[in-house]
């Protein structure tokens, strides 16, 4: 009996894994194999998706960039047990490292269990934590494991976990409660998606031990519409749970009682705030309150509350299990435990990664990612999204830790990690993020609503070629009062972005400025494209492939770009089989 | 305890450190509090740096931050200052509107056109006057003759024509003296004395202000009357001189004491003055008429400008016979041609040397000239004077238009050989004046030999004395430059007799650019035509030709007004901190947000391009008013405040409360009177 297991995630789902999963039920139908079909998460190699995983009892053949086409073939695999039907389907050794140079806590049964089936997660030790949670440990006993885990908030900010617990439990106050923050709004971020629609239950267990431990009595995810798969996994999961008895009136026949609903959110990135958040719920505008009071005083409905982050919660039914020595004995001094990261931008096998801290941007970029895609060079990597900064190449041995992330510049984030290669400007770079946070500001403080928009139109002059001597001052000094006077987080880490570029690229945004010149070449209004006469054959492919005919010549002679006709596309370059056009 | 600004508190549990700051009688500025509503923390200017324990200062929001014992606060270090001057900074950046029309801005005097139009057109005209005697203590006569910069600049032009703000002014003020006249409150007696020299328009408004500051004040005047050049300069036909009369006296019952006849250097000297005062201001105008420097320039019925005006003022006319020439292309020269004219010369020319474009004198002075038949000799310059003892003809060189000069006119260059002569009885040199000096050889000149008087502190180099005027500086220019100067002098040298040193300062304000496209929606409605004399009436008469607005004309035409400038801005908090922490915006000068104004509530007005976003209205409708009826929409930059789904305001469930205007930082809300013009508010 074969168990075949088809990623699907968003990320499979959108390369084709639901065809393919078609396709091979009816090849399985076909040849009459004794095959079981079923669905699963993220496996974490989102560039070799569609993933197909073979297991016979636990030997397993894993095939990836599986069309629906090629299910004939599996299923004469299946059929025949000749591996050279499926041969050039079947992942290249150096991809497999990929997976095995991870430690996957958070992760642990994404990709490995079929997240619709409650059986399936109960299998895989699902809800024994919480189990053991509410029939032998006091609530204090709970907090008292997770301080001991040294767990830190995985949203960014890394405030520990237990801390947080800890004083929404000793708030005055009732009712209290227990809110999931899955607002995962950082452009390249995805961790927390493929968390709950690769493991739904694991984050509704480890949200109802922390009601559990904080006496909340109604836990709610706040996920964002975007995330239609995940709101569809969840709802069924916590269906499921419901039916099961682990959410609702006296959980294992305890005292304890809570009850679960998801609420989506609009799409506001600053509801990842979580007073922002907490507003949202209660129905009104996403905008971010003063802090004091927070919200273990005065949360939800004014009410003590809790927020955690989802890759937080999808930690805890695990430390309960393993104990919070076996957690906190992974990691530094200082963070512990593993962090999950959505590895993207131009490396070679972008993915879902979770290592443990301690380990290296290195070990992340190059052991796991394999590297820069195409033979170019690294230059950088962008941590925690819109609010984090850029770690250069030469800070690439960087120790993955809180504190010293922070020291770079950079913040450890939620765990985006957008890798750059030398044909990425970093002016460019800025100017994307702070256009993000421009038109994500909720408006309310002027710092972060007109503070952003002048530094993305500076940012936009510079790459324009219209950059101006003391622009980078400018530009440090609005970034400075920014941080200063912004009223929530996503203003004071807006400027981040462009500090930690300045810091460490200053002489790419002096090159835009003062000699009018992209480094990178990636600012189209500072490339020029000049076709060489020496190489130019004369051969017209690049005047015929121009869409504004802006190149001009006779056949067999050389041909003259207008430059002031040229709009800089690169087709020309692109399509010239002599290398005679010039990018400068 | 804690300490705020060095200094040991007690503070009560649950308060916030604006309201102690406020206890204390420190100034925290903020702009989206108030005590009534919940803190809100969105304009991050009540930020203090606050330090607590060990840790570093940190700028907190004072409107939100309990305090906390312990807590050492600075309410003003010069990081919290830097940090508001940002914040200001980025207001500015975004904000779109007029904080003061462009009338006002362009009138030298900064008059509040605005205002007084609007007051007129209510019928108010008491309070029209007293808005323009803020300014100008004259009205009546400087409605009259004023070159009005302020029209050319009324936007009211981009939909059809200006507003007619001067004779507005002209018959406000008429208005006002018909019976029971604005007349000013004075601080009380300084004790401290001022002694103004020349009583012209420069010197009569120093001598007003001054006097309303309670200082006690003498103006020393040459000549049998008051008024200067108004009166001896500005024919009667433009000019009434019953109208100048009734303004003067209207500043003698302030208690500004005149001395006429009065010659300084002969009958006073400035020592003299500068003993006997705590301060002098020269005002004693330009008196000579510069010459031409052409040869029979000293013959007999050759006459200076303003000295044949004068003359003609005093009722001494000189005779000037039947054809005179008049040379020059300004408003003297207008004055003059136009004076020989009703003095009986059947034939009188204007030798201008370039075209008409070029002339200086405005448009329709000439056009009135020609009708009242003087004739243009363009492209002519008097060469020599000829005659035998007495003018008999002027010989004139032709010209044409060269290359542009330097004031971009283009320069008019002798045509070799060709030449034109005139028979003529009298030559008017009215090419420009200059400064009598008789008295005044103590102070410094300038090298073109007026008054050296600071810009901005109207300083002379002598301690105390001050100069305003057509005598200072760049000499000669309308009457309105030197009120305008006059006033700004009177606050300095109010400062000074306290023992205190200010200068003026052009106050910052915000301006917006308008187009013929952003007015199209409006109405035309022609401007009104001022009713005068025909032209053969005024051949033979020194009536005054302008026949005056009835106030039927004159109310519509003030209802013309565009209402350009902030109605709030004297009430307005964000100029206010803008000024106090010097706030530049130009450095960040980028895209601002354009919304439509918002005029379909029956009385509020909405200017969404002046909201900054703090959301008073929106917690005062919802927390106040329980009504809720605006909120905020949008997300980042472009975020904005208004109804539910984005209706009109007048829409929406808004019942007029008025709360959200009330607490409006700036002009962005305004309570419409009903059916009447808007004026703006007035101070708090």
């Amino acid at each position: 009996m074969f168990k075949i297991m088809v990623g699907q995630g968003s990320c499979g789902i959108s390369a084709g894994a639901g065809k393919v999963y078609e396709a091979l039920q009816n090849a399985i139908a076909e040849k009459h194999v004794d095959a079981r079909v079923s669905v699963t998460g993220c496996i974490g190699m989102c560039f070799l998706e569609p993933i197909v995983d073979i297991y016979e009892d636990e030997k397993l053949t894993r095939l990836v960039c599986v069309q629906p086409q090629d299910a004939a073939a599996i299923g004469e695999f299946l059929q025949t047990g000749d591996e050279r039907a499926v041969a050039r389907l079947k992942i290249a050794d150096e991809d497999s490292a990929f997976l095995e140079k991870q430690t996957r806590i958070a992760l642990r049964n994404c990709g490995l269990i079929d997240p619709e089936s409650l059986e399936d997660a109960v299998a895989h030790k699902g809800y024994a934590a919480l189990r053991e949670a509410v029939t032998n440990r006091t609530p204090e006993q709970v907090i008292e494991e997770i301080k001991i885990s040294g767990l830190a908030g995985r949203g960014g900010a890394g405030f520990p976990t237990w801390f947080k617990w800890n004083a929404a439990r000793q708030s005055e106050g009732s009712p209290k409660y227990l809110i999931c923050n899955a607002d995962e709004g950082d452009p390249g971020a995805f961790m927390d998606r493929a968390v709950i629609e690769g493991d739904p239950h694991a984050l509704i267990e480890g949200m109802l031990i922390g009601a559990y431990a904080i006496g909340a009595q109604e836990a709610i995810v706040y996920v964002r519409a975007e995330y239609p798969l995940a709101i569809k996994r969840l709802e069924k999961a916590i269906a499921d749970a419901k039916a099961a008895g682990y959410i609702g009136a006296h959980i294992f026949g305890t005292d304890f009682s809570c009850d679960f609903r998801i609420k989506a959110g609009a799409g506001a990135f600053v509801c990842g705030e979580e007073t922002a958040l907490i507003e949202s719920l209660e129905g009104q505008r996403g905008m971010p309150r003063l802090k004091p009071p927070f919200p273990a005083q005065s949360g939800y409905w004014r009410k003590p509350s809790n927020i955690n982050n989802v890759e937080t919660f999808a930690n805890v039914a695990w430390i309960l299990q393993n104990g919070g020595a076996a957690f906190a004995a992974m990691g530094t001094e200082d963070s512990k435990g593993t962090k999950v990261f959505a590895l993207t931008g131009k490396i070679k096998r972008g993915g879902l990664v979770e290592i443990p801290m301690g380990k290296t941007l290195r070990d992340v970029v190059f052991d796991v990612g394999g590297g820069m895609r195409g033979e170019k060079n690294f230059k950088g990597v962008q941590l925690g999204g819109p609010s984090g900064g850029c770690v250069p190449a030469a800070l690439i041995d960087t120790v993955i830790d809180y504190k010293k992330l922070s020291a770079t510049g950079a913040i450890m984030g939620s765990g985006g990690m957008v890798i750059m290669d030398e044909s990425t400007c970093m002016v460019q770079m800025a100017k994307f993020f702070l256009e993000f946070t421009t038109k994500e500001s909720c408006g309310k403080c002027v710092a972060c609503r007109i503070g952003t928009k002048r530094l993305s139109e500076i940012l936009t002059r510079i790459c324009g070629g219209e950059g101006r001597e003391g622009d980078i001052e400018l530009l440090e000094e609005l970034c400075a009062r920014i941080k200063e006077n912004a009223l929530c987080g996503l203003g004071q880490t807006a400027p981040n972005p462009v500090l930690t570029t300045i810091r460490y690229f200053r002489d790419e945004y002096e090159a835009h400025i003062r000699e009018k010149r992209c480094p990178a070449g990636e600012c189209a209004a500072l490339v020029k494209y000049a076709i060489d006469p020496d190489k130019c054959r004369g051969c017209s492919l690049c005047s015929r492939k121009c869409p504004v005919g802006a190149i001009s010549g006779e056949a067999r002679m050389p041909f003259v770009i207008d430059d002031t006709a040229c709009i800089r596309c690169g087709q020309c370059a692109e399509v010239c089989r002599f290398g005679a056009v010039q990018k400068g | 305890m804690i300490l705020l600004n060095g200094k040991e508190v007690a503070f009560v549990p649950g308060q916030t450190i604006l309201e102690l700051a406020q206890a204390h009688g420190i100034d925290v500025p903020t702009l989206c509090h108030d005590e009534r509503i919940e803190p809100y923390g969105a304009c991050g200017l009540c930020v203090c740096e606050v330090k607590m324990g060990q840790a570093s200062a940190k700028l907190m929001r004072a409107c939100a931050t309990k305090i906390a014992d312990g807590m050492v606060i600075e309410t003003h270090s010069e990081r919290a200052s830097r940090s508001r001057r940002f914040v200001l900074d980025m207001l500015l950046s975004d904000h779109t509107g007029d904080c003061v029309a462009p009338c006002s801005l362009a009138c030298p005097g900064g008059t509040d056109c605005q205002k007084y139009a609007a007051l007129i057109a209510r019928g108010e005209y008491h309070k029209a006057a007293k808005t323009m005697k803020d300014v100008i203590p004259i009205p009546a006569s400087i409605g009259r003759i004023c070159p009005h910069p302020c029209e050319k600049k009324c936007r009211r032009a981009l939909v059809e024509e200006p507003v007619s703000l001067a004779a507005l002014k002209a018959f406000g003020a008429d208005m006002d003296l018909q019976d029971m006249p604005f007349v000013p409150d004075c601080a009380p007696n300084t004790g401290k004395r001022v002694a103004v020299i020349g009583g012209g328009p420069g010197g009569l408004t120093a001598a007003y202000h001054l006097r309303r500051k309670g200082h006690e004040v003498h103006i020393y005047d040459k000549m049998p009357k008051l008024g200067g050049m108004l009166r001896y300069g500005i024919p009667e036909y433009r000019l009434p001189k019953a109208v100048l009369d009734k303004e003067i006296a209207l500043i003698a019952d302030i208690g500004v004491q005149m001395h006429t006849n009065t010659m300084l250097g002969k009958d006073v000297t400035l020592d003299e003055l500068r003993k006997e005062y705590d301060a002098v201001v020269a005002a004693t105008g330009a008196w000579v008429s510069s010459r031409m420097r052409v040869a029979g320039e000293d013959l007999a019925g050759v006459f200076g400008g303003i000295d044949f005006l004068r003359e003609t003022a005093l009722g001494d006319p000189p005779a000037i016979g039947k054809t005179v020439a008049v040379c020059g292309g300004g408003n003297t020269a207008m004055d003059a041609c136009r004076t020989a004219v009703r003095l009986g010369a059947e034939t009188v020319y204007v030798i201008y040397r370039r075209t008409r474009d070029e002339m200086p004198a405005e448009q329709i002075e000439i056009e009135e000239a020609i009708e009242e038949g003087v004739q243009f000799k363009f492209l002519t310059n008097p060469d020599e004077i000829c005659g035998d003892g007495k003018v008999q003809s002027i010989r004139l060189q032709c010209m044409e238009l060269g290359e542009p000069d330097a004031s971009g006119r283009r320069k008019p260059v002798p045509i070799e050989g060709k030449f034109e002569t005139l028979a003529v009885d009298s030559v008017i040199m009215a090419i420009g004046q200059k400064t009598d000096f008789t008295g005044l050889e103590a102070l410094e000149t300038t090298g073109r030999g007026t008054v050296l008087a600071d810009a901005a502190t109207f300083k002379t180099n002598l301690d105390g004395v001050f100069a305003v005027g057509d005598v200072s500086n760049k000499g000669a220019d309308i009457a309105i430059a030197a009120v305008g100067e006059a006033r700004k002098a009177a606050d300095v040298i109010d400062a000074y007799l306290n023992g205190i040193e200010i200068a003026y300062e052009k106050p910052f304000v915000c301006e917006k650019e308008v187009t013929a496209a952003d007015l199209a929606d409006r109405a035309k409605q022609g401007r009104a035509v001022m009713p005068v004399l025909t032209p053969e009436e005024r051949r033979h008469t020194f009536r005054e030709m302008a026949l005056g607005f009835d106030e039927e004309t004159a109310r519509r035409e003030a209802s013309r007004c565009l209402e350009c400038g902030c109605l709030d801005y004297a009430q307005c908090r964000l100029i206010r901190f803008a000024r106090e922490y010097k706030a530049d915006p130009a450095p960040y000068a980028g895209e601002k947000n354009t919304r439509k104004k918002d005029d379909s509530h029956a009385v509020i007005l909405r200017d969404g391009n002046k909201c900054i976003l703090c959301g008073l209205c929106v917690r005062a409708c919802d927390q106040l008013e329980k009504l809720s009826a605006i909120g905020l929409a949008g997300r980042g930059f472009t975020t904005e405040v208004g109804a539910a789904f984005r209706v009109p305001l007048g829409l929406s469930n808004c019942n007029g409360c008025g709360k959200c205007v009330d607490v409006c930082p700036t002009g962005a809300l305004y309570q419409k009177s009903e059916g009447k013009k808007n004026v703006a508010v007035d101070r708090g």
